[in-house]
């Protein structure tokens, strides 16, 4: 997509694939640290190896099971968190665990028949070898997402402030709710490539809480929070390219050293002690 | 027909040990203006919010503005206005009482619409009525727990609902408060809007003919009309069970 701006092919695909993930998490972030519902970030990345796993097991598309492996597990986290009567906090530690555990089964049970299985990259991600079709995939879900918020907005705001009472305003507040786990569930499943598991966090949580120094209220923190992302992350596309170093592990730095700043500078945390 | 007819309902939690609301029938019509008292653990919240089917009823009838509350308590929740009893937003809440007003606009603007300019004047009129217009634009969760209740009163006013339930509207407001929103409802009333009040302590009650409900262990032990200086006695009188009652005799 940006090919005419960059001719690097490798440069180009990277930025854009951190530009739409850093997008699409930072805008689902102000709702996930919301709800505390960080722990989705584990769950999915957990999810998304089982399915890797379990692709290499069947010998099938390890990529393609990955994903409808996260996909089976993000249509869960809503109904299981409502039959069980949990919060979806102790959901996710759950499947999490389940996640956890069907992979490490296969994987033993493959090491038993020598087979092997290498998951570096939903590990730690892999921004510089992605395909054109993976691109294209974010491109879709980062729309998706904007375009979820954009159209329940005001669920999805009256939620983030308290289901009980949305639920008395009459709002279909579980419908939107499973809509809103499900989207933020494939949302980083589909992420996981560019930075990885143990990296989805910075995207998830670190713009959202950048935004929460600074910001009074959600509307201003949809638009920082995405802002921040994006800027850190083309920057430190760039800066990695133009200095060799790894992109989402500089990236996840940068953002960190801004989050730092902000917690500084932050005019919240001022204390008034006018007199008259 | 009555705005709200419950016939015969039972109600039960999951893992309770029995039905908190067992076998009541109880029929409100237009204007009406309902006190609800009774024991701690009565069934009272229970009760309004098998009304606004907030939980389900599990035996019995309930009928709220002409619809089913078992088949569509969605839309009777959009219609029935619902100060919760307990609340709390931390400090960190990012939204302001305004926005808090306008949310009470969102359930009957149904999913996808956007506010429309009368979805607006309705929650500028509501905070004007309920007098916190210096707090518009203040987050929700930095202000004193009397104020966060008059921002919950002033979303259920800007939902204009055809029945208004309050789960003790006026635990944290000042005498000066309770008296002026006390004015507000006997308006609502006056316009027909029936009112459901449920209360512990009974000052300030409007100047109209008031009917009482007395809840004692998920029934109704009381039902009649009185004028508001009596509800108190009444009500200790309803309720001098030995253990169960708010004075023992
Ligand atoms: N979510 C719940 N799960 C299980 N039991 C509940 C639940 N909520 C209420 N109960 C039980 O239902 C009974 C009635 O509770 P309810 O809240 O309706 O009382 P109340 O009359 O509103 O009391 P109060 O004056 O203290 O507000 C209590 O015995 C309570 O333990
Ligand atoms: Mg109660």
């Amino acid at each position: 997509m940006l090919e005419t701006l960059i001719e690097n092919n490798v440069v180009c695909h990277a930025l854009e694939a951190m530009i739409f993930a850093s997008i699409t998490c930072s805008i689902l972030g102000v709702i996930i640290s919301r709800m505390s519902l960080s722990s989705i970030g584990f769950t999915m990345s957990h999810a998304a190896f089982a399915g890797a796993a379990l692709g290499m097991f069947l010998g099938a598309n390890a990529q393609m099971t990955a994903i409808a492996f996260s996909m089976v597990v993000a249509a869960l986290i809503g109904p299981v968190s409502d039959k069980a009567k949990m919060a979806a906090d102790a959901t996710l530690g759950v499947l999490f665990a389940m996640s956890m555990a069907v992979a490490i089964f296969l994987i033993s049970y493959m090491e038993y028949m020598g087979k092997g299985l290498s998951a570096s990259s939903l590990l730690f991600g892999d921004v510089v070898s992605l395909y054109r079709e993976e691109i294209y995939a974010l491109a879709a879900v980062c729309f998706l997402a904007i375009l979820f918020v954009l159209g329940f907005y005001k669920e999805i705001s009256a939620i983030m402030f308290n289901m009980k009472i949305a639920e008395a305003a009459g709002i279909r507040v579980k419908l939107v709710y499973y809509i809103l786990l499900f989207i933020i569930a494939l949302s980083v499943a589909l992420s996981l490539n560019i930075v990885g598991g143990l990296l989805i966090f910075v995207l998830l949580v670190t713009p959202a809480s950048i935004a929460g120094q600074f910001c009074f209220n959600v509307r201003s923190m949809f638009i920082v929070a995405p802002a921040v992302a994006l800027f850190m992350s083309a920057f430190g596309v760039w800066a990695a390219f133009e200095y060799t170093m790894p992109v989402a592990p500089l990236v996840a730095l940068l953002l960190t050293a801004a989050f730092a700043l902000s917690v500084m500078l932050s005019f919240k945390r001022r204390i008034n002690t006018k007199m008259n | 027909m009555s705005i709200i007819d419950l016939a015969g309902i039972y109600t039960a939690y999951e893992g309770g040990e029995k039905a908190v609301i067992r076998n009541l029938s109880l029929r409100v019509d237009r204007g009406e203006y309902v006190v609800i008292g009774g024991p701690n653990s009565a069934g009272k919240t229970t009760l309004l919010e098998s009304i606004n089917g907030l939980v389900k009823i599990t035996h019995g009838r309930a009928t709220v503005c002409g619809l089913n509350v078992s088949r569509v308590s969605d839309e009777v929740r959009r219609r029935v206005g619902y100060v919760i009893q307990n609340f709390y937003f931390d400090p960190f809440t990012p939204f302001t009482v305004e926005q808090v007003v306008m949310m009470g606009r969102f359930g009957r603007l149904g999913l996808m619409n956007r506010p429309a300019r009368e979805d607006y004047d309705a929650a500028q009129r509501a905070i004007t009525q309920v007098g916190i217009e210096d707090l518009a634009h203040k987050t929700i969760g930095t202000l004193s727990g009397g104020q966060q209740q008059k921002a919950m009163i002033a979303h259920n006013i800007a939902k204009e609902p055809e029945v208004m339930m309050l789960d003790e509207p006026f635990s944290n407001l000042d005498f000066h408060a309770r008296e002026y929103l006390q004015g507000v409802f006997k308006e609502m009333a006056r316009k027909g809007v029936p009112i459901l009040m449920v209360a512990h302590a009974f000052d300030g009650l409007p100047d109209i003919p008031i009917r009482l409900v007395v809840m004692n262990q998920g029934r109704i032990s009381c039902d009649r009309n009185c004028r508001a200086e009596e509800v108190e006695d009444i009500i200790r009188k309803e309720c001098v069970v030995p253990g169960k009652c708010l004075r023992r005799s």
